[in-house]
């Protein structure tokens, strides 16, 4: 089946599925929400003909849905959840897609930051509904215009101008509810000078269906450090999209981890759009067994004197593929740009795959940019090596994947990170024996 | 005996490149192997570490008793036995610390020992360190990352004093060391020569062994040992080369 539109029935389930919303959210948004709608109608899931799409197949991740759109009967779940960081951060939990307070530490939230319903945002934050879906354009994919169109809950951080953020921002993600489609929504807006910490956290006990999208943007020499970890369940299915707009003298610094879901992909957007602005992104994703793990990231240098580096690597082990996509495009009043792009990837067993493509798209004259990719397995000369030295095999590639992750981990500033990451390899090895 | 090579051959990519090669030695032993480039010295220092790909396709050794040869190359080392690599490779991203950490409980726990406490750990090698003359900072960085030919040398003695062998393999070691850094090397050896421990040098210059004494030297040409002796062998091929060997050999 190539048609990428939906039945009628479908879109019609969806339609009425949609005019449930409360209707508060729906006045305010209905716009907004009603032309992301319409773009899902019209354009449907997308199909491995589009290039964007060409390596990961979501014809079975499309038809859960309308279904996985019902809502949850109760919403009132208390798994046992452990965070990714404990203490000197504020916690703000969604089970479900749904914010619950009783899990999240909002008595603590300072002014600026939000959690909970969009409409309530809304309320609380006169004149946000002109950012709710600015940086995320229903074109840009079935999943983004899906996303606006249903999120329910979100958090939402707006940050006064020269306003610190003392503590990380931690969100968890969790569903826990087989076969539900959850639409998270992160949004937000860093003043001028402003600096702060946003840490996403995805997990999920059972087979779910998450497509979440984020929109940051950051003003004049606002400083945005963003991390995201998703390590869910082996079945789930993940997309995600961040958008990240750069002001004059912004500065981005992100590091991703992607551990699990049987099919994952997400996407980077960053936006260099004023003189002077800066990201640094990094990145690591891994698989094992089945695993379908999609990177994409995509830094526009829109203006001059821009900075950026993304170093993204992958491990893959047993018959899981990998994909890697990355472009860096400047425009042509971006002169005196500096970009550098890396992705390296690393083939645990001769069944894993991986399909990677670093781009440059570059109208300005005066630039500096490079990129290049590297993929191969573990050295045997090293392995012989570590062994010679009374390290059994097992244990010298560990070593050796710990390293080749390691020089990537290497200044993530959230240690429980790193560990994430560690703990994952140790597993990855354990899975592709 | 300590170590028993009888009738080796082994190959690489079904090359011949051992050819029937008969070694014995004993505890405590010095053996020096010289030999031109190319007759096989780095093979059988490899075949005998085990690496996968120098392929033993006849003969048999035997190490304290044991058939080395049905041995995987960290049970071998675990047993004891060590090589010094000719070409030491880089691994960048695994501390040499963390690698002397793991190779050392490794034998530990082979001996049914448990495993070091971190800071006797630190003070040991440190000493150990202090001996090859190897300032600290090394221990920190990546294996052999960035090391300059000597250092890299120099590093594969640190590692034997660490991990004291029973048999240490070293394919010229000396090559590429400059006067005082094989003083260095020697003295390293010699502190752990103890009557037991055993060496097989493998080496393309006389200087070495005036620090090392040796108790044989061998001459290997084209996979096979062709005249063996005492330490005056070595000098002899020092003035006089391999030539007059060879044809008297062949
Ligand atoms: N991996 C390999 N593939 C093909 N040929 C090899 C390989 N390794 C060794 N050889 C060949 O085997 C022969 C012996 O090599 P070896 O490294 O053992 O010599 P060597 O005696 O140590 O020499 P040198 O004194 O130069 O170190 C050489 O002809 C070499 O080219
Ligand atoms: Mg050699």
């Amino acid at each position: 089946m190539n048609t990428a539109t939906p039945d009628p029935a479908t879109i019609e389930v969806m339609r009425k599925t949609w005019q449930e919303r409360p209707p508060a959210d729906n006045l305010r948004l209905h716009d907004r929400r009603t032309r992301a709608l319409e773009s899902f109608a019209q354009n449907g899931f997308p199909t491995t003909h589009q290039e964007n799409w060409k390596y990961t197949d979501v014809r079975k991740l499309a038809a859960s849905y309308p279904e996985c759109l019902r809502t949850v009967p109760d919403g009132t779940a208390t798994p046992d959840l452990v965070p990714l960081i404990d203490k000197d951060a504020l916690r703000i939990t969604f089970i479900d897609g749904i914010y619950r307070p009783d899990l999240s530490t909002v008595g603590d939230l300072p002014p600026g930051v939000f959690a909970g319903s969009v409409s309530e945002l809304l309320t609380a934050v006169p004149g946000f509904e002109a950012h709710f879906g600015a940086l995320a354009h229903d074109s840009d994919s079935a999943f983004v215009a899906l996303n606006t169109a249903f999120a329910g809950d979100a958090l939402a951080i707006v940050l006064p101008d020269n306003m610190e953020l003392g503590q990380p921002v931690y969100v968890r993600f969790h569903a826990s509810t087989p076969q539900l489609g959850t639409q998270p929504r992160v949004m937000a807006k860093l003043g001028a000078n402003s600096r702060a910490t946003l840490i996403e956290h995805y997990t999920s006990s059972h087979q779910a269906i998450v497509n979440s999208v984020t929109e940051v943007s950051c003003e004049t020499g606002a400083a945005l450090n963003y991390y995201k970890v998703q390590e869910e369940h082996r079945e789930a299915w993940h997309t995600a999209v961040q958008y990240i707009d750069l002001a004059r003298d912004a500065r981005l610094v992100s590091m991703h981890l992607d551990t699990g879901a049987g099919l994952a992909r997400n996407e980077l957007q960053v936006r260099l759009t004023g003189k002077g602005a800066a990201a640094d992104c990094k990145g690591l994703f891994m698989g094992s067994n089945n695993q379908h793990v999609e990177c994409r990231i995509n830094v526009e240098h829109a203006a001059a004197d821009t900075q950026s580096r993304e170093r993204f690597r992958g491990i893959l082990a047993d018959k899981a593929c990998g994909v890697f996509n990355g472009r860096i495009y400047v425009e042509p009043e971006a002169q005196k740009t500096a970009a550098e792009l890396t992705n390296r990837n690393l083939l645990l067993s001769k069944g894993a795959e991986i399909n990677t493509k670093p781009e440059l798209e570059i109208y300005a004259d005066d630039v500096k940019c490079v990129h290049g990719s590297t993929t191969g397995q573990l050295d045997e000369q090293s392995l012989f090596y570590l062994m010679s030295r009374g390290i059994d095999h097992d244990e010298a590639r560990n070593m050796l994947v710990e390293a080749f992750a390691g020089e990537l981990l290497a200044g993530t500033g959230i240690e429980a990170i790193k560990q994430k990451a560690q703990q994952a390899l140790r597993a990855l090895r354990t899975a592709g024996q | 005996m300590l170590l028993e090579i009888n009738n080796l051959h082994a190959s690489v990519n079904d090359v011949e490149i051992i050819k029937g090669l008969n070694l014995t030695i004993a505890p405590g032993e010095v053996h020096a192997i010289m030999g031109p480039n190319g007759s096989g010295k780095s093979t059988l220092a490899q075949a005998l570490a085990g690496r996968e790909d120098y392929l033993v396709t006849d003969g048999s050794v035997s190490y304290k008793g044991r058939d080395l040869l049905d041995m995987e190359p960290d049970a071998r080392a675990r047993a004891g036995v060590f090589l010094g690599f000719q070409y030491p490779v880089e691994i960048p991203g695994v501390s040499n610390v963390y690698l002397l950490k793991a190779a050392l409980n490794a034998r530990r726990k082979e001996k049914g020992e448990p495993e070091i406490d971190a800071i006797e750990f630190m003070r040991f090698i440190k000493d150990k360190a202090k001996l090859m003359e190897l300032d600290e900072k090394f221990l920190s960085r990546g294996v052999n990352e960035g090391f300059s030919g000597g250092e890299k040398k120099r590093n594969e003695i640190f590692q034997m004093a660490v991990l004291e062998p029973d048999l240490a393999i070293l394919d010229e070691t000396d090559s590429g060391l400059d006067i005082d850094a094989l003083k260095v090397v020697a003295n390293g050896v010699n502190k752990q020569r103890d009557g037991q421990r055993s060496f097989l040098l493998i080496t393309h210059y006389q200087r070495l062994l005036d620090y090392i004494e040796p108790d044989h030297v061998h001459v290997l040409a084209n996979g096979r040992i062709i005249q063996s002796g005492s330490k005056e062998l070595a000098l002899e091929l020092e003035e006089h080369g391999y030539d007059k060997i060879l044809a008297a050999a062949s």
